[in-house]
């Protein structure tokens, strides 16, 4: 996958995959993504924090199920047929987000990219990368690498 | 059957309001006290000692209290905050100026013209962000670009607020200078004013965004560009924590 093109290192070309959550769209780095799962069924971990669903079987790989409603702070919804498992890689680690649907890939210009709101007193709005107007709606960009503190990061490479 | 619905439903906001303005120039009859006795020039009897009794609607005080604080502030956020607001517009203050009137939950308030941007019906969709504080609604996409939208009622009644007046809200002010807006419930007429008009304020107390009450027109006068710049300055987020906004309300 390339992740810019034409306009040069000014202002690149990014390219988002979008996803749904409590009806709203987040969008995060295409090149982190390393692919998009059907929900399938997770086994949990005792012990495990809260924001850990469990773990999946992914071509003999085991891989941790992040519940991203959770970490993003919103209430929980129940498992549809859209619903996905965003399988990413961050912080060198491969780990799965359960969203509730997955939408498209966009192609959004760094020049396009708004810094978020910085008011927020919550762990989780350091997760907001920024924000972005696309087809008449707001795009929600996610920073991956911050949805875990260090300590998290290291708790998860665990499972 | 004769019910009493109507007086008591007709009485209430309007004690509501009263009580909220009378807490306000409350507020800013103790600053004045305070601001008398410093100098230790007693103008007269000098009577307020300590907390005075609540409503006080029309004392004849003197229309302006001069912020005058010529003391280099200490580097706490909130002084910080506190020490550029009166010079940000201080020509308005001095002069005959213009200002909106606007409601937020029943209470009637104004601002500067001045102050203002645009005002935006709200028939466009606020999108909200997960981990802000409640008194941020969320991003208003417009014309000039998207707008940060705040939840008006949360910092000048929180005291009051029930989730009902979220779902109540109509417009959206934009404040000039910043991409911040003001979600409110009605917008009404603007009117033009002295500055004897206005029972100002200082900067000093507990709601920095208040310039000062309008006794004729039964409202509170906003500074757009205090509120501003709490919240540009982050104070908001470390005031309100989980609960909205108590200290600055």
């Amino acid at each position: 996958m390339k992740n810019n093109s034409g306009q040069g290192a000014e202002d690149p070309i990014l390219q988002w995959v979008t996803f749904r959550l409590d009806n709203e769209t987040y969008g995060i780095n295409v090149m982190q993504v390393q692919e998009v799962l059907r929900h399938t069924e997770i086994a949990p971990v005792p012990g495990a924090p809260s924001y850990v669903l469990g773990i999946i079987n992914l071509r003999g790989n085991v891989v941790t199920v992040i519940d991203t409603r959770q970490r993003f702070g919103l209430t929980p919804a129940p498992i549809t047929d859209n619903t996905r498992i965003v399988i990413i890689e961050a912080d060198k680690q491969v780990v799965g987000i359960m969203v509730d649907s997955v939408a498209e890939v966009v192609y959004l210009r760094q020049s396009e990219i708004e810094t978020a709101p910085n008011v927020g007193t919550d762990e989780s709005a350091k997760f907001i990368q920024g924000v972005c107007n696309k087809n008449d709606e707001l795009l929600i960009l996610v920073d991956l690498e911050k949805m875990m503190t260090e300590d998290e990061w290291a708790e998860l490479s665990g499972f | 059957m004769s019910k009493s619905r109507l007086p008591v439903q007709e009485f209430v906001p309007e004690q509501t309001i009263q009580h909220y303005l009378d807490a306000l120039l409350q507020d800013a009859t103790e600053e004045l006290a305070r601001v008398e006795t410093e100098p230790a020039v007693q103008l007269e009897a000098a009577p307020v000692a300590e907390p005075p009794p609540a409503p006080i609607l029309r004392v004849a005080l003197p229309p302006v209290i001069e912020p005058a604080l010529a003391e280099p502030v200490l580097e706490t956020a909130e002084q910080e905050l506190v020490a550029p607001a009166p010079a940000i517009n201080p020509v308005w203050r001095e002069q005959s100026f213009e200002a909106l009137l606007f409601d937020v939950g029943g209470l009637k308030l104004a601002v500067p013209l001045v102050s203002l941007g645009t005002i935006y019906p709200l028939d466009s969709e606020i999108t909200p962000l997960f981990g802000q504080p409640d008194w941020f609604l969320g991003i208003m996409p417009t014309q000039a670009g998207n707008l940060k939208v705040l939840d008006t009622a949360r910092w000048v009644m929180p005291e009051r607020y029930s989730d009902d007046l979220k779902e109540r809200l109509s417009f959206v002010i934009s404040v000039e200078g910043y991409d911040w807006g003001m979600a409110v419930h009605g917008v009404h007429e603007s009117i033009r004013l002295q500055p004897e008009q206005v029972k100002w304020r200082s900067q000093e107390g507990k709601r920095p965004w208040l310039a000062g009450t309008v006794i004729d027109h039964m409202c509170a006068l906003l500074d757009v560009s205090a509120l501003a710049s709490l919240i540009v300055k982050g104070v908001a987020s470390q005031a309100s924590g989980n609960a909205p906004t108590p200290a600055l309300g």
